[in-house]
């Protein structure tokens, strides 16, 4: 307990401490505007847009399932760090070496690696299944499918 | 972090029922957390995220406050000189690490996400505060994401100076977050302690977490490091691009010293506390002793990357001039105006016999971007202090 109250004043000292600073050296209105609506956007806008995703991929069989929503998720984290460099508004004509290369080509590369990479990991459970209900078949009665891979929860 | 309720269908939410919708809204809303069906959303999840999470967090603060107090050092920092590289492993480590720690943030939010819909938003005083510490922790750090991605893109659409910004809510985001280590460190220690006994599929997602993580320092980490450039095919930088193999932040059009740096009539004047006020001509400059330094430029940005350098030592100019062994001294450019117009240096940078007023970069006199026709170059040192097209040392 007394930990918790060491921890706490010194958090609340921190804060106190950044707060301070954004006041005195930080157009306090620009500021609260990107904090809050860093939090807005993201609560309001992204979060919805991932549970829709997987909204959209629920109907989709299980074991493809996992392997479509990683490869959405692994994407979209790349595409979110990459967005700045694709719409490219800090080129400037007399520094060419910055954003020096073509980011829309580059990531369109990277998500073809990724799609690609989905798509060898869905084949590969395809052949492992099929594999799998062929050796039971041959061994006389067991299950007729594979059976179903853990941890199957939608999601959402 | 949260409790999977069973689905439960409000009773007004059942067909035939007839309320008013205003008296509708609230019972669809107050069962919203109940709705989210994936087992995903659950303490361990958010537990092991969390620890990853705070990890990088650390880790970023660490790194910037090293970057901070280098550039605006207080009373109390003296940096050594060497090693060479510690800047440019610190400052790598903060943008590289930063980057790859945005999906572990995004993934944790996620999974705590049906806990922003708990009904009542606010039951006491108590909690109504605790969720405002949350609301720092969140705000704050997606802030310093956001503002940390834009920043290095070059695309400064804030209405603020982004290094001041950041570095102050870092402190929020700090403070935000050992508050909230404080209050859940029980939860989660029992929550990763228990082995779990049901058949969740965590271990995939978080699998899954890392390899985001993975991808976006795959894609950006040769713009530090050089071995990896091919790779870095969605960094801001790339190694070899630029005047002489070596990228430029800040061209010498931008700035408006083009005619000045290319004037025959350009001299470099040692002034100040010295015992023999130097001006010195670019022959008088290529007469003294010349050394050469393997020194990496690393920008605050995260880039970085090294080059051969030529010229005369700084503690060869300075002797010349005749200064005190505990000197400090002010290396300016010929930029009139900016923040990175002028740079300090002290006595264990300029003892140094790596640091040099560079002629020449990678076998070739510099290039104007680079700052002809004279620039500083140390080692351990911040892009932006490394001063170019240098006209006067002022010692005091």
């Amino acid at each position: 307990m007394k930990t918790r109250i060491v921890a706490y004043a010194a958090g609340l000292a921190l804060i106190a401490l950044g707060l301070r600073g954004i006041v005195m050296d930080v157009p306090v209105t620009a500021w609260a505007a990107w904090f809050a609506g860093a939090v807005l956007v993201h609560d309001g806008v992204l979060v919805p847009v991932v549970l829709a995703a997987g909204l959209l991929t629920g109907p989709l069989p299980g074991r493809y399932r996992r392997i479509v929503r990683a490869a959405l998720l692994v994407g979209a984290c790349v595409t979110a760090v990459a967005l700045p460099l694709v719409l490219g508004h800090g080129r400037r004509a007399d520094e060419p070496s910055r954003l020096p290369l073509p980011y829309e080509r580059n990531l369109a590369v990277v998500l073809g690696c990724i799609a690609a990479a989905a798509a060898c990991a869905a084949v590969a459970r395809a052949v492992i299944a099929r594999a799998v209900i062929v050796h039971r078949g041959r061994r006389g009665g067991g299950a007729a499918r594979a059976a179903p891979p853990a941890g199957k929860g939608p999601g959402r | 972090m949260v409790r999977r309720p069973a689905l439960r269908k409000p009773a007004s939410l059942k067909p035939g029922a007839w309320k008013p919708a205003l008296a509708r809204l609230p019972a669809a809303v107050t069962t919203l957390p109940g709705r989210f069906t994936s087992r995903l959303h659950d303490e361990r999840v958010a537990s092991l995220l969390g620890i990853a999470l705070g990890a990088g967090v650390l880790v970023s603060f660490g790194t910037g406050l090293v970057s901070h107090f280098m550039q605006q050092p207080a009373g109390w920092t003296r940096w050594p000189s060497r090693p060479v590289n510690l800047y440019r492993v610190t400052q790598g480590v903060h943008v590289i690490g930063g980057l790859a720690t945005v999906p572990l943030l995004l993934a944790k939010l996620w999974t705590v996400y049906p806990r922003l819909w708990q009904w009542p938003p606010v039951g006491s005083l108590a909690h109504g505060a605790r969720r405002l510490l949350v609301f720092a922790l969140v705000g704050a750090a997606l802030f310093q994401s956001v503002t940390g991605v834009l920043n290095i893109g070059y695309w400064y659409a804030f209405g603020f100076f982004f290094t001041t910004a950041h570095y102050w809510t870092a402190y929020i985001l700090l403070g935000a977050l050992v508050i909230h280590v404080a209050g859940q460190w029980p939860r989660a220690r029992r929550a990763v302690m228990t082995r779990p006994q049901d058949a969740v599929g965590r271990r995939g997602f978080l699998l899954t977490v890392a390899a985001a993580s993975g991808a976006v320092a795959l894609t950006t980490a040769g713009e530090a490091a050089t071995p990896l450039a091919r790779l870095a095919v969605l960094a801001p930088r790339r190694p070899g691009n630029g005047p002489q193999g070596v990228p430029v932040n800040r061209s010498a059009a931008a700035t408006g010293v083009t005619s000045l740096a290319r004037d025959p009539g350009w001299r470099l004047t040692v002034t100040g506390r010295v015992t023999r006020p130097l001006t010195l001509t670019l022959a008088d400059l290529r007469a003294l002793p010349q050394h050469t330094a393997r020194l990496p430029i690393s920008c605050v940005e995260g880039w970085s990357v090294e080059a051969t350098w030529r010229g005369v030592r700084l503690r060869d100019v300075l002797h010349l001039a005749g200064v005190a062994g505990d000197a400090r001294v002010r290396v300016e450019s010929l930029e009139r105006h900016g923040r990175h117009r002028a740079s300090q240096v002290d006595p264990p940078h300029w003892h140094d016999p790596l640091t040099l007023l560079a002629l020449g970069l990678n076998g070739a006199p510099l290039a104007l971007d680079h700052g002809y026709p004279c620039r500083l170059i140390a080692p351990n040192r911040p892009g932006v202090m490394q001063t170019k097209w240098v006209h006067r040392v002022v010692v005091w």
